[in-house]
């Protein structure tokens, strides 16, 4: 192979941007509103430590004052608002949200420190890597004029199970106690999360356009001086990696450094990365091709998909691929014995048991039919449109309405849910008069009366 | 009263021990309890929607007169504590050392659940000149083993306040409770007085309701009276003539009625329509997997099947409630059931 590429570095680490103004910027939106996520950014770290110079100014006079004091006049330190401390961004990956961070420390002259998924993140652990630059500032510090630092909390969504116990309350009381401006960052929406979600303001990025990651392809080639690369090639690696310039550029690597086989160049062409097209095909492998319940295993193996997801794909799918009765029968009967093995898993960690599970809902499932004809042809398949969390619960209006109502009759939540609404909206489903006397009576606005609809 | 309410089961809701429907000789016990200014901690079993909550609810009121608002407290024990009340427990828990009592420095170990609700109200002083509190749990059962930590609870406060329990399932509750607490078993309302409280209404509302009509609206609400005035007034909404028919037509929409077509629906062994329909029962009246097994049992029991056919069903809902316990998803164990059902109705 041509010498030139006789650094081993991968280029995704090499052309890692430097400054946030020469970098692929991917757009952002919170809660739905497009945002300039450079200068969003920027004005985040400025006024934290604005914020927290006051704050910090305000905690030397209480200190003083509480010295003085009796017990029981002492004041309580201020703390900084949650959401002006922290900032979450959350993407699929590859986009660039860790680069950004980098490159935005690197633009303002801080220190990053970093924790990822590769560090087992329990308690005691976060605790030593983060609380030491969190609460006070070091000797060091005050002898050298040090660097400004900047926390960076990746793969956020990667804390589960046993290994990472402990770690989400102590995220949250960083955020509530830091001295440094915290980012943290995410691929999707994970309902442990939510404690976080409903502290700090969420960015959601989106994936980037095909064109600039050509273009950043394009110059990364160009300083490697490889042309053996057609365009037609780029552009469909860069389609199948949909959005991921990381991706992308691994993918680039692979193909023009080293083995160029045909069979590789195959293989990474036939890659989908991340995306609802692997799920799509999995389910369709998973009904149609799989014959033993090995080759089922090694196909849930493989694939990335969060197993959480996977089986109430095949919940959702199962009827689309097995027909008959007496098999649809047998392949729920393995599917729910699954069910109530993850939920003794979940309940108990009793992650040893994790293996029947997976057994149980792909092959289990996919294995009941001996039908020929569900084995061939186009079927299609479908995204979960319900899940059910198993327990009783409401929505905010909902709350607002039941309180509405147990001020004139006064029936528990459930009651009112379960058997006065349907009875309201019957009632005001026949006739509009009722539905006027009915919003008048309980004082509703408008956003409530669609309840009764 | 400025203005007119629009519901009939909250118009006609009864204010007075006297107004409730039927139930006489309960009725006259209660009496004699509130005659004599004594009674023991009482446990009110009895079938959903038949109206024990308002039964206790007007017994204490009754019973403490003027200081009813004070001295009276309601406390569903199916709704979990909130987050932030959750916390407010961690953080209550440990007792301060600068505080006077024996419990300084130490760590409160009461359930959440009973720290936070019910023991401020039952730890404080009677208000006024009332014999004692009055402390109403509904679905008792629902407290689960923190049943344990409530009978100290009972006796130890017992003079200061006094409890009614609430179920709709005793056998759920554990003996020491039961053992402690005079048992009353509440029943729907008979017939006669049934129809009286209907006839009354129709009266009221100029309705023309007849004798076939109350004796069927009788029958399916199986004597439930806030149901049967619902369906009352919702049949009543085009003319004030209420027949036989105009009931039916508003039936179908009960959720009695929409179990019954799902069930139907997996006789036929149509298996995504009636998944489809089962996910929109759980969807609309957020039932539980469980509460939807208890359902289906219930309608099952109504149908005109043969007796061995019916065991078969009702040992197919409970395989499928004993995995729903342990499982996660209740769409998942619903639809087993309903595939398990249709693969069943070949054999009928």
């Amino acid at each position: 192979m041509p010498s030139k590429h006789k650094e081993n570095i991968p280029w995704v680490e090499k052309y890692r941007p430097q400054s946030i103004n020469d970098m692929a910027l991917p757009t952002a939106k919170i809660k739905g509103h497009k945002v300039k996520l450079n200068e969003d950014l920027k004005n985040f770290i400025e006024y934290f430590f604005k914020e927290i110079e006051q704050i910090n100014i305000k905690n030397r006079k209480i200190r003083q004052f509480n010295r003085t004091h009796l017990e029981k006049e002492q004041k309580e330190e201020i703390k900084i608002a949650p959401e002006k401390a922290a900032i979450l961004l959350e993407g699929p990956p590859g986009v660039g949200k860790t680069s950004i961070v980098y490159a935005l420390a690197n633009d303002l002259n801080m220190q990053v420190i970093e924790t990822n998924a590769s560090d087992t993140r329990t308690k005691a652990n976060l605790e030593a890597k983060l609380k030491e630059t969190v609460k006070t500032r070091g000797i060091m510090d005050y002898i050298m004029e040090s660097k400004r630092k900047l926390i960076l909390i990746d793969e956020v969504d990667g804390i589960y199970g046993v290994s990472d116990r402990g770690a989400l309350p102590t995220i949250i009381s960083l955020i509530e106690s830091t001295q440094f401006p915290i980012i943290l960052c995410s691929n999707e929406y994970k309902q442990n999360l939510q404690p976080i979600y409903n502290k700090i303001k969420k960015y959601e990025i989106n994936p980037l356009p095909d064109q600039e990651i050509l273009r950043v392809v394009k110059r990364i080639l160009k300083e490697e001086k490889i042309s053996d690369l057609s365009e037609e090639d780029l552009n469909l690696i860069i389609e199948k990696n949909n959005g991921d310039l990381r991706g992308s550029i691994n993918d680039i690597q692979a193909l023009s450094q080293g083995v160029m086989d045909k069979e590789y160049k195959d293989l990474i062409l036939k890659l989908h990365r991340d995306s609802y097209e692997e799920i799509f095909i999995l389910i369709r492998d998973l009904f149609q091709k799989v014959r033993t319940l090995k080759e089922a295993r090694s196909l849930t193996d493989k694939s990335d998909v969060d197993y959480n997801f996977l089986y109430k794909w095949v919940n959702e799918n199962l009827p689309n691929f097995i027909n008959l009765k007496n098999e649809i029968t047998n392949a729920y009967d393995n599917l729910s014995i699954a069910d109530e093995i993850f939920g003794r898993i979940r309940r108990n960690q009793y992650w040893s048991l994790l293996p029947y599970f997976y057994d149980l809902f792909a092959g289990g499932v996919a294995l009941s039919t001996s039908d020929k004809s569900s084995k061939s042809g186009f079927r299609r398949v479908s995204f979960p449109r319900y899940s059910s969390s198993g327990f009783f619960t409401v929505t905010a209006t909902e709350k607002l309405f039941t309180e509405k109502i147990q001020e004139k009759y006064n029936i528990s939540e459930r009651e009112i849910i379960q058997d006065f609404l349907p009875f309201l909206r019957n009632l005001c489903r026949s006739s509009r008069r009722q539905l006027k006397e009915i919003a008048e009576w309980l004082e509703l606005d408008a956003k409530e009366k669609k309840l009764l609809k | 009263m400025s203005k007119e309410i629009p519901i009939w089961r909250v118009k006609y809701f009864p204010n007075t021990l006297e107004q409730i429907c039927g139930r006489e000789k309960l009725k006259g016990r209660l009496n004699s309890f509130i005659k004599s200014n004594n009674f023991p901690h009482l446990l009110l079993a009895g079938p959903e929607g038949i109206g024990k909550t308002t039964i206790a609810t007007l017994f204490s009121k009754a019973f403490l007169g003027d200081l009813f608002n004070p001295n009276f407290r309601i406390v569903y024990a199916d709704v979990p504590l909130t987050s932030e009340e959750r916390k407010q427990a961690r953080t209550e828990a440990y007792v301060s050392k600068s505080k006077i009592g024996s419990l300084a420095g130490r760590t409160i170990t009461t359930p959440a659940f009973l720290q936070l609700k019910i023991k401020p109200f039952i730890q404080l002083k009677v208000f006024g000149g009332a014999s004692f509190k009055i402390l109403i749990i509904k679905n008792f059962e629902a407290l689960g083993s923190n049943q344990q930590g409530f009978r100290r609870l009972m006796e130890s406060y017992g003079t200061n306040c006094r409890m009614i329990l609430i179920t709709t399932n005793i056998s759920s509750i554990i003996d020491p409770i039961i053992s402690r607490c005079q048992l009353l078993i509440i029943s729907a309302a008979d017939y006669t007085s049934f129809k009286n409280l209907i006839l009354d209404i129709a009266n009221k509302e100029s309705l023309i309701v007849k004798n076939k009509t109350i004796e069927l609206l009788y029958r399916i609400t199986e004597g439930k009276i806030s149901n049967a005035i619902d369906l009352l007034q919702l049949s009543s909404i085009n003319s004030k003539n209420v027949d036989l028919n105009k009931l039916y037509d508003n039936l179908i929409s009960s959720q009695n009625e929409l179990i019954r077509s799902l069930l139907l629906l997996s006789f036929k062994g149509d298996f995504s329509k009636a998944r489809e329909l089962s996910r929109n029962i759980q969807a609309n009246y957020r039932y539980t997997a469980h509460e939807i097994f208890k359902l289906l049992l219930n309608e099952l029991l109504k149908l005109p099947l043969s007796t061995f056919s019916k065991c078969k069903l009702i040992d197919l809902i409970a395989n499928a409630d004993f995995r729903a316990i342990d499982g996660l998803d209740s769409d998942i164990q619903v639809s087993n059931l309903i595939a398990k059902i249709c693969y069943f109705s070949e054999f009928i």
